[in-house]
């Protein structure tokens, strides 16, 4: 795949993060493309979630930029850099688990409704039917990730697999323009795993957004994305299409360790 | 203007009610969207009139595979429109038994539901070259699909549009065409035995037939509720679902999902429905479950409101006049405990509740009917149709009531069931050898063992096939002491076991992994996975205790003398239950024969090395031992 300036949604650049004397990025280069699934790989501790954060505003890397269409993200704070589209899930599930799939999924589309607390109390008028666009949008999204059965039930009662799966709905229910996945399927059985995968395809050929995925389980990243990037003690190592990620010696040293 | 054909039928609705009256509701995306006659109407108009423009004739079959919408109903009336047959597919086959259905039936088309069933039917897209198009109806999933074959359900409409504005009058001659003789449906046979047949059924079984039965049971001109959930590929949901929704006309709605239906039928409520077997055991096993787990002094309510509900339930079955206190008493705890409990289960309308298929525990009838709902247990078969019918007021939980006004019944010497019916089946498809072989001096043989009471009531006990003979040339029924079994809310499913070279009844458990994991839960019984927790001590001695309450009801010579609790839960996709979720008992008994001739010997430990196929297919394998238990 050439490399070109255009269709390049996300541009990571010098990269560099650290905790004291941990270095958890090292000078990470990355471009990310308009529709693609690029999965990040690495072995334990390798800096893929850092990468996220990074990405979305969680932390703020001491050196190098973090460009999405031209614009500069490494200052801004998480709530900003999501109005600008930028949605995602979290490997340890953040969800409100007091309430049920429905208000969590309401919930993401905060950002986009307009109208103030009070007509919302009042629920009149254009709030009421600011309300039903949203909703008509959120029963879409549940309708795609097959959540019908789970749409009333209370978050914090449902198995780790369907949690999984309200935490993708909710990145989704943003509406967003580019979406990362943060270990969508660790911790899933093969059944749910094969669900998951058939959901990350869904969505990538209705939206056509890039999506970044940082997985575990080499045998999806393999089956779905179109780009692989490997890191491996805070620096990429690798990057190039799944087979040939398969076949690189620092890959599979890094993974295997050197004889 | 005859009106012998559903589809004519459907004309008149549409003429008599047009926009005025819901015909259907369907819950998509919370919320429930309905269709008048007139919108069913033009949905069937559309349809036909887009598949005649690919290419559909008179007299061809359409296999359709999905899951209970409105636009299988929509499908299957435009094919009997076109003057040809649907065939319905359990959405559960496996691309192989769905190639045997379409290939069998020679289906010049497929309506599928979603990218699930599209995904099977393009795995043997060559091996059923008769097909000239999968239609399917979710198009999720499905966007970027090119194979030419594929073809969406709206796009058929559209087709059916322009097809009309060519032709105007061509709908109205094609129905006006329709006569009662015309095959209007295919049911293939759940295949208990051998390869599955298909039997015809025609538009006089679905008209007429079905229009007696609503009158039997006053259906009719009520614009009752009905919610369809039972597979649409089995002959009772053409009955009811299909044909008597609209005979009725009845409302139909359908569930969102069918994971939701408990949920949607709460928002329902139903006038007429039907369970399966299962179905009623699961919500009793439910309920029982859920008082488990309630408060103490809602558990204490509940124990005092049942034994009310039970003697009432059996006074009024016994034909015998309840004294004015259980009647005050009865009133009394209706409206504090069964009422409540009756719209919790989405039952407080219903009025039409029935089941067949599969025995029905008497305990169950019992408790439902304590309840105030009478679940009518009739007996009928995908060739026979409906052959007895409980009545009102006269439900006895053993029998299967009287035959209908159109059957006429007799038993065989060796007490098989006989059957003459004014509203038979057209035969199996392609295959008059079999259609002939159930045929004896004009009797059709249902190969039922039963028997009648004095007043007319049928008993029906098991198949001829599956009644047992022991060791001293006793007869049993496994099943009879099967259905007594899985009353237990700990045991889901039985074999039992016995045979002339045998000396004792043996039976292969099945636990209930639900409420087992409750009890070990309460018990603090560690366990991992099924297989280890169904051979706990605790679980053992528990599942002991069940079989020696069900072996104080029988006869000394059927009682269970030795178990296993299997390591696995029986599974259709294992051919170990049909689609209906039948025991394949030759075939299980075939597949466990050394777990059974273990039942046989003295030993007390079994080890296993056993295959298992999960949903997609692949194969694992699971290694353990079992223990054998003495009751």
């Amino acid at each position: 795949m050439p490399h070109n300036a255009n269709g390049i949604i996300l541009r990571i650049s010098d990269l560099s993060l650290s905790f004291g004397g941990l270095q958890a990025l090292n000078r990470v280069d990355l471009d990310i493309r308009d529709g693609e699934i690029l999965a990040v790989i690495g072995p334990n501790g390798a800096g893929k979630t850092c990468l996220l954060n990074c990405i979305n505003g969680f932390y703020h890397p001491y050196e190098g930029s973090v460009l999405y269409r031209e614009k500069d993200l490494t200052t801004l704070k998480p709530h900003k850099i999501a109005t600008l589209g930028i949605a995602r899930t979290f490997q340890n599930i953040e969800l409100y688990s007091g309430l049920s799939t429905l208000d969590n999924l309401m919930a993401a589309r905060h950002i986009h409704m307009k109208r103030g607390a009070l007509p919302g109390c009042l629920f009149f008028g254009p709030a009421r039917r600011e309300e039903i666009a949203h909703r008509r949008q959120v029963e879409e999204i549940i309708d795609l990730m097959e959540m019908e059965p789970i749409r009333k039930k209370v978050v914090g009662s449902l198995p780790y697999g369907q949690r999984k799966r309200v935490d993708l709905a909710r990145a989704l229910c943003m509406n967003p323009s580019v979406l990362l996945l943060d270990e969508p399927m660790a911790g899933m059985n093969v059944e749910e795993k094969e669900d998951m995968a058939r959901f990350i395809l869904d969505i990538y050929e209705l939206k056509r957004i890039p999506i970044v995925l940082v997985e575990h389980d080499m045998d999806v990243v393999m089956d779905i994305s179109h780009r692989v990037a490997v890191l491996d003690f805070g620096s990429k190592i690798a990057e190039g299409l799944p087979q040939e990620i398969r076949d690189d010696e620092k890959v599979i040293k890094a993974y295997l360790g050197e004889e | 203007m005859p009106l012998e054909t559903l589809p004519q039928i459907l004309r008149e609705n549409h003429r008599t009610y047009g926009n005025k009256i819901v015909a259907m509701r369907v819950k998509d995306q919370g919320i429930w969207k309905q269709y008048t006659w007139e919108d069913y109407y033009t949905k069937v108009k559309h349809f036909c009139l887009g598949l005649i423009s690919l290419g559909l004739q008179r007299g061809d079959k359409v296999s359709i595979l999905g899951e209970n919408k409105p636009e299988w109903f929509w499908a299957e009336l435009a094919v009997q429109s076109a003057g040809g047959a649907a065939v319905g597919i359990f959405t559960d086959c496996l691309p192989a038994e769905i190639k045997y259905f379409v290939h069998h039936s020679d289906s010049t088309f497929v309506v599928a539901h979603d990218q699930e069933q599209v995904d099977k039917l393009l795995e043997i897209k060559q091996e059923i070259p008769k097909v000239r198009k999968v239609v399917y109806w979710d198009p999720k999933g499905l966007w970027s699909y090119t194979d030419p074959v594929l073809i969406s359900f709206d796009e058929v409409i559209g087709l059916g549009k322009e097809y009309e504005g060519q032709h105007p009058s061509l709908f109205d001659e094609l129905l006006d065409q329709g006569r009662n003789d015309d095959i209007g449906a295919y049911c293939y046979t759940s295949g208990t035995t051998g390869l599955p047949k298909g039997a015809m059924l025609s538009q006089r079984w679905l008209v007429d037939s079905i229009r007696e039965w609503g009158e039997l049971d006053g259906w009719f001109g009520k614009n009752y509720e009905y919610l369809s959930f039972i597979p649409p590929a089995w002959i009772t949901e053409q009955g009811i679902g299909i044909a008597a929704t609209i005979l009725g006309p009845m409302i139909t709605s359908f569930p969102e999902e069918p994971e939701t239906v408990q949920e949607n039928i709460r928002e329902i409520g139903p006038d007429v429905l039907f369970f399966a077997a299962r179905l009623w055991e699961n919500l009793n096993r439910m309920i029982q479950a859920r008082m488990i787990d309630s408060t103490y002094l809602r558990r204490l309510i509940y124990r005092l409101a049942l034994p009310i509900g039970l003697r009432v339930a059996d006074l009024e079955n016994g034909n015998k006049k309840i004294p004015v206190l259980w009647r005050i008493l009865y009133f009394l705890t209706y409206h504090a405990v069964f009422r409540q409990l009756r719209d919790r289960l989405g039952l407080s309308r219903a009025k039409a509740v029935y089941s067949a298929g599969a025995a029905v525990s008497p305990d169950i009838i019992r408790y439902f009917k304590a309840l105030g709902i009478e679940i009518r247990l009739f007996y009928g078969s995908t060739e026979q149709g409906v052959m007895t019918m409980p009545r009102q007021g006269d439900i006895r939980p053993e029998t299967s009531g009287p035959p209908v006004p159109w059957v006429e019944i007799k038993l065989s010497d060796e007490g098989e069931i006989l059957i003459k019916n004014r509203y038979p089946y057209e035969g199996y498809y392609k295959d008059q050898d079999a259609t002939q072989a159930k045929i004896k001096e004009g009797w059709f043989c249902s190969g039922d063992f039963g028997y009648l009471t004095d007043d007319g009531h049928l008993i029906v006990i098991d198949r001829m096939d599956d009644l047992k003979e022991l060791a001293g040339g006793k007869k049993f029924s496994p099943q009879y002491t099967e259905i007594r079994l899985r009353f237990s809310p700990y045991i889901k499913d039985a074999l039992v076991i016995g045979s002339p070279e045998r000396h004792y009844v043996t039976a292969i458990i099945n636990i209930d992994l639900d409420n087992v994991g409750r009890f070990a839960e309460n018990h603090r019984v560690a366990y991992t996975t099924f297989t280890d927790l169904s051979q706990k001590r605790e679980v053992l001695n528990l599942i002991t205790g069940e079989i020696v309450k069900v072996n104080q009801t029988l006869p000394e010579w059927t009682r269970i003398r030795k178990f296993v609790n299997l390591y696995k839960e029986f599974d259709a996709d294992e051919d170990e239950l049909t689609r209906t979720r039948k025991l394949r008992r030759t075939f299980v008994e075939d597949r466990y024969r050394d777990l059974i001739d273990v039942l046989y010997s003295d030993k007390e430990e079994y080890r296993v090395e056993a295959s298992v196929t999960y949903r997609d297919g692949r194969k694992g394998k699971i290694e353990t031992s079992i223990h054998v238990n003495e009751v």
